[in-house]
């Protein structure tokens, strides 16, 4: 037949095409999107019986008669289950809709969970060929339903605001984005410990922030900031909001950052700004046999206030006023970094990474280390080279006096 | 006899060569090799370079005969009829292994709850009709879908940018060089499968003295070409997963694909690659098909429609067989580090050596 094809083979083929056509009627386990519920949010604390989780899922459904496309209505359930494949029977008998966990776009993982450790119930979300990697980890601090369940004063489902809180973050880079495909990326490297940023629920009246609260508690909207430092997969300690950017400098995660010099040094004057860019780079340099760890940052920053200036400066006058303030900027960064460097040696946790830089560039000294790593992090020789750049400061020079 | 031109044996062989070793190659490179397991794939690929020339050679020494039939000559009718039966053997088991693989590939990811005889079914009727159509018309398949299967690839490569990881490929050769030949050992078997199918496409190349110079550079072409390619799958799997997740993500090219979102509103694109990937399959499950006509004609002159079924029959059967995926990819795996590559590589060089050594021997 090859290459002369028979007649009778040809009209062979072309019956079979024809009952192929007549026999798949449409694809086995096509769905209609109108029978999806689309999961966005699901939360995950303890169950009350041993060994189960409460999950909490956040599905959300375009708004029928909704002006736009964004206008979706959201329903939250939670389930008690012992894995994490049991919800979709759950769900399935409540919602007469089909699951769709596709669209999942943020895991919250309340405190409790963390501390008790919680590869188990996450391994279904990167074993199922549904969910994909790049959705968001993040940690509640409280109950993971208690934040899901929130009714936020912008209407905004929670699990939504938390996605596009965290896709806006890097006009402010003051907390880590961690996608489900980087902590299990983090995981695999062993020396380095995973971290998570934290989400909580903030009162009218709580650090300064005030709003007009309606319902009992008053609580009506979240926040991220701060982070958990975890041991493979257990939180081990929370790191403060200084500490958290500190790690953002460290990581090389700064791509914006508003910054303030309020309380640092004896000036008077003080400063206010944003980070344009900012760069991070590692150097493994052996000091008389010790290997040392220098951070070499280099950032620039406009000045977007000035903040205590009484007189009118003249041109050299504020030249050197700008180089102050990049000594001053510089200091600020110093300290947050510091202060990470600090919480890191605190906790015996290499959440910085430092073995992984030793390792990518002295990987003969890392090999005499590395299996003692978690001691040795404590006192692992680290340094800072910060220099910062002013771009410019605005629109105006020297400020508007009062005389 | 139908020809094909030296493009399209070219284009024919970076398909079969391509075949779907980039699915599996950077965890398998990685789990042999390591963080540095990538340096390794270009050099394995590069191996059918040399085994690519030999058989050329020996073709340009005996004119209009395959490998099989070369064999018969050199070694004897009936070592050569055991080297055929094993060919045949290899190639058919290695065919019903792959189209087991199709099924596996979109029950795991896309199609969980489409019953898997469907995309057996499916797959080798696809390649029946272009076994059926002769190897004239599977060169120009391969010379419309092989483009679109690397246009995906380099789409997917390049989508994957945004997530690559700092630093995931640091250090490099912290463990010297024995890791890479250990994973260049791994991916040395993808060479060997486009070996064998020479041994048997050789009756349809050109004979021209100026052809079989450009025979010579379609073989080189198409291996770096592929070796780059599977390269760069590798490297960018590494970048974006890291060494452990690479080795962990059995198909890691289709979690990355997964993982593609362009300006927030483009995502789940990994349906589409994997359209384009199955052309792929289609391509290597047929080149093994007419491996086993070629050695059905060739060792035991069997030939036509009820013997195309019959093979049909077979892979199917083998299909089957390997359900379970876990046991399927080990499967593959066995076949090629122990059949495969152990096969080919004697068989091709004892063959090249004692043409020589004949040639050699007539001339004194």
């Amino acid at each position: 037949m090859k290459g002369n094809g028979g007649k009778g083979q040809k009209i062979g083929f072309i019956l079979i095409l024809i009952l192929c056509i007549l026999l798949l009627d449409g694809c086995w386990g096509k769905r209609e999107v109108e029978q999806l519920a689309p999961l966005i949010g699901v939360g995950i604390d303890l169950g009350q019986k041993p060994d189960t989780f409460l999950i909490t899922e956040q599905y959300a459904l375009p708004k029928k008669g909704g002006a736009t496309a964004s206008d979706v209505e959201g329903w939250t359930y939670s389930y008690e289950v012992s894995s994490a494949r049991e919800i979709n029977e759950m769900s399935s008998k409540i919602l007469n809709l089909v699951p769709f966990m596709g669209s999942l776009k943020v895991i919250v993982v309340s405190e409790d969970v963390a501390k008790a450790g919680f590869n188990d119930i996450l391994d279904f979300a990167h074993r199922f060929s549904e969910f994909r990697r790049s959705l968001y980890l993040v940690l509640a601090k409280g109950k993971a339903q208690d934040l899901l369940n929130l009714k936020l004063r912008k209407g905004e489902l929670p699990a939504k605001f938390i996605k596009s809180n965290i896709e806006t973050g890097d006009t402010i880079s003051a907390f880590p984005k961690v996608r489900l495909g980087h902590y299990l990326t983090v995981l695999g490297r062993k020396s380095t410990a995973p971290i998570l940023p934290v989400v909580e629920s903030i009162k009218s009246g709580d650090e300064g922030i005030e709003y007009k609260a309606e319902g009992e508690d008053g609580v009506q909207e979240l926040r991220i900031q701060g982070a958990g430092v975890l041991r493979g997969d257990r939180l081990v300690d929370l790191l403060t909001d200084e500490e958290t950017k500190g790690y953002m400098w460290l990581e090389n995660n700064v791509i914006h950052r508003l910054i303030n010099t309020v309380g640092i040094g004896e000036s008077t004057v003080n400063f206010s700004g944003q980070v344009l860019n900012s760069k991070t780079k590692y150097k493994v340099k052996s000091n008389n046999g010790t290997i040392e760890l220098q951070y070499q940052i280099k950032t620039s920053i406009t000045v977007d206030e000035v903040l205590g200036l009484k007189k009118q400066l003249s041109e050299p006058e504020w030249l050197e006023l700008m180089k102050e303030a990049e000594k001053i900027f510089a200091k600020v960064i110093e300290k947050e970094c510091e202060l990470s460097i600090k919480k890191e040696r605190e906790l015996g946790l290499d959440f910085l990474g430092i073995g992984r830089h030793i390792e990518q560039k002295n990987p003969a000294y890392w090999k005499t280390v590395k299996d003692q790593w978690e001691e040795k992090v404590s006192d692992s020789p680290v340094s800072l080279d910060v220099q910062v750049t002013i771009h410019h400061s605005g629109m105006s020079s020297s400020s508007a006096t009062t005389n | 006899m139908e020809r094909i031109s030296p493009h399209q044996f070219m284009t024919l062989g970076a398909a079969v060569l391509m075949g779907t070793t980039f699915l599996p190659v950077a965890s398998t490179v990685t789990g042999a090799g390591g963080r540095d397991g990538w340096m390794s794939v270009l050099p394995a690929f590069a191996l059918g370079i040399p085994y690519g020339l030999m058989v050329l050679s020996l073709s340009a020494q005996y004119p209009n005969k395959n490998l099989l039939q070369i064999s018969e000559t050199l070694f004897g009718k009936w070592i050569g009829k055991i080297i055929g039966v094993m060919y045949i053997s290899i190639a058919g088991y290695f065919a019903g292994l792959l189209l087991g693989q199709c099924g596996d590939i979109y029950e795991r990811s896309i199609m969980p709850l489409t019953p898997i005889g469907v995309f057996y079914f499916g797959g080798l009727f696809l390649v029946l009709y272009l076994v059926s159509s002769g190897i004239e018309v599977f060169a120009r398949f391969t010379e419309v879908i092989f483009p679109l299967i690397v246009i995906a690839l380099a789409l997917n490569i390049s989508l994957s940018i945004p997530r690559i990881e700092q630093g995931e490929l640091m250090p490099i050769l912290s463990e010297g060089l024995k890791p890479l030949f250990w994973g260049g050992l791994k991916i040395a078997p993808f060479a060997m499968e486009y070996i064998l199918f020479l041994v048997g496409i050789l009756n349809f190349l050109p004979t021209g003295k100026q052809d079989h110079g450009q025979l010579k550079k379609g073989v080189w072409r198409a291996v770096l070409f592929v070796g780059i390619l599977n390269t760069l799958v590798t490297l960018m799997q590494i970048l974006v997963f890291g060494p452990s997740e690479t080795i962990r993500l059995l198909y890691g090219l289709l979690v990355l694909g997964k993982m593609v979102e362009i300006s927030r509103t483009v995502a789940g694109v990994e349906s589409i690659f994997l359209g384009v990937w199955l052309g792929a399959l289609v391509i290597k499950v047929s080149a093994l098909f007419f491996m086993v006509t070629w050695g059905l004609e060739t060792v035991i002159n069997l030939k036509g429609l009820i013997w195309d079924l019959a093979v049909c029959v077979v892979f199917m059967g083998i299909a089957f067989g390997f359900v379970r995926g876990h046991s399927l990819i080990r499967e593959i795996g066995l076949v090629d580090d122990y059949l495969i590559l152990p096969f080919t590589s004697v068989w091709i060089l004892t063959l090249w050596g004692v043409s020589r050594w004949k040639q050699g021997a007539g001339a004194s």
